[in-house]
Parts: C-alpha cells; sequence; structure tokens
C-alpha cells in the first residue's frame, strides 16, 4: 500500500527537506520499517529501544490518533495520509526554585 | 516581541480561569490578517489516571494537548493557509517562568526544538485570577528558550 507520510519540521533533514514522503507498508509497522529504509535514520527518532513509539510522538492514520486505532500494527490503506506530529506539553515546577 | 491583540489576550485569559485549578493549554493562529483562539483539551488528567508512573503529574502542575486538537489545529493550518502564532499555558499558582518541564517537552523527544518559529506563552494564576502572562522563544544562538517581551495592541 503506498501512503503518504507527513514529517515535522525537526525531522525534515533526514527526508532531504520532504515535509511529505510516500512509503509502502501494511501497516504502521511497515511504513515505519520502509521510512527507515529510505531516510535511514528516522526509525529511532519515532521508536524506542524497544520498539515502541515515543510517548511524544503523536502518529495519525488520516485525522486518527492509532492510540485510539490498533497502534502499530493499523492496517493501512492505498492513498492513506500518516501524520507524524510531536506532543505539545510542559508543566509548572513542581518545587519552583527561580 | 509579540504583539498581542486584547480581544486574544482576554480569551486565553478566560480560558486559563475556566480551568484553574488545572493547567490549560491552546493555540493562537493567524492567518495574516486575523487572529484566532484554539482553546485545546488538557488531557494530562486521563493519562496520570491510566499509567501515573508515566505521567506523575496530573493537570494541576502539567499539560498534554489531546493530540486530536493537534491534528485538527494542523489541518486548519494546512488547508487554511494559517500559521501557529503561539501555543499558550497556565501555571496556576505559580508565576508566569517557563520551567525546565516546558523547555525539555518543547525538545522532546529529539532534542531540539519542534516549534523554532512559534512563541510560547505562559499565564500565571493566583487564586484564580489572572496575574501575568510572559512569553517566551527559542534562540538559535544560546540554543535556549529566552524571554520576548510581549506588546499589547488593539
Amino acid at each position: 500500500m503506498a501512503v503518504t507520510v507527513r514529517i515535522p519540521t525537526p525531522l525534515r533533514k533526514l527526508t532531504n527537506d520532504q515535509a511529505e514522503v510516500t512509503v509502502d507498508g501494511a501497516n504502521i509497522e511497515s511504513i515505519i520499517e520502509d521510512l527507515e529504509a529510505n531516510y535511514a535514520g528516522i526509525k529511532e527518532r519515532i521508536c524506542d529501544e524497544a520498539g515502541n513509539i515515543r510517548r511524544f510522538v503523536n502518529i495519525y492514520l488520516n485525522d486518527e490518533d492509532i492510540r485510539f486505532l490498533d497502534g502499530k500494527i493499523t492496517a493501512v490503506n492505498d492513498g492513506d495520509e500518516v501524520s507524524i506530529i510531536p506532543a505539545i506539553a510542559g508543566g509548572a515546577s513542581v518545587c519552583q526554585v527561580i | 516581541m509579540l504583539e498581542l491583540h486584547r480581544d486574544i489576550t482576554i480569551q486565553i485569559y478566560a480560558h486559563a480561569m475556566e480551568e484553574f485549578p488545572n493547567e490549560c493549554c491552546g493555540v493562537i493562529l493567524t492567518d495574516g490578517v486575523q487572529e484566532f483562539v484554539r482553546c485545546c483539551t488538557n488531557v494530562q488528567n486521563e493519562r496520570h489516571a491510566e499509567d501515573p508512573e508515566t505521567y506523575p503529574r496530573d493537570a494541576r502542575t502539567a499539560y498534554l494537548m489531546d493530540p486530536n486538537d493537534l491534528i485538527r489545529i494542523h489541518r486548519e493550518v494546512d488547508t487554511e493557509g494559517k500559521q501557529i502564532k503561539a501555543f499558550y499555558h497556565s501555571h496556576p499558582n505559580e508565576d508566569a517562568y517557563f520551567s525546565e518541564k516546558d523547555k525539555t517537552d518543547a525538545t522532546e523527544p529529539w532534542g531540539i526544538p519542534n516549534y523554532p518559529d512559534t512563541t510560547y506563552i505562559v499565564i500565571s494564576l493566583y487564586d484564580g485570577q489572572i496575574n501575568e502572562a510572559r512569553a517566551y522563544s527559542w534562540n538559535d544562538t544560546t540554543e535556549d528558550f529566552v524571554e520576548v517581551p510581549i506588546e499589547s495592541a488593539g
């Protein structure tokens, strides 16, 4: 299945500054493998050492967060769009000293 | 310098007060002419309840923008030619500093700023009332977030 993957700005140096790339795969896991085959180094940015998607990385199939689908084994179809978007988070200092 | 229109300031302050004593979060978008506030859901309490080990804080001292809000904002940016002008969040019963957690989370998980051209606004409240807001953005030279002055407009 050929899908379009939207690449976040901090990872575009790995994709020759391309904001969108087309890769093949049957599910998110194989999409990540094909991304790695084409753009070496990208898998370790997306997944941790255990192969799980990093906590601060959101992956969407079309507009759905894959956490609420089948995670890494979420199946994809031809023409689908996968988006990789880093989480937005933060918070106060628990013990503020400044 | 970050120029903030009065009606935008009113909207983000109202959001911060509404969410007190929890942190609020959201985005200010611009189309070059007009600006738009997109209030987002802070899902920190849900994540904390599901997995307190990974998410030791609750929403009183942390925020995690709902991933569903985030994709909607990116769609709006892509399809309507808007830009993200600023992210905002609140610090209930704390000052408007940019905390270590604010800094590290803005550069997670790759150690470089996810939105180097975007400003982060922090709203301080005490007892549910607005104290002040301050703004921070990434500085390439110092490779750190630095405060940028907020100028009120309109």
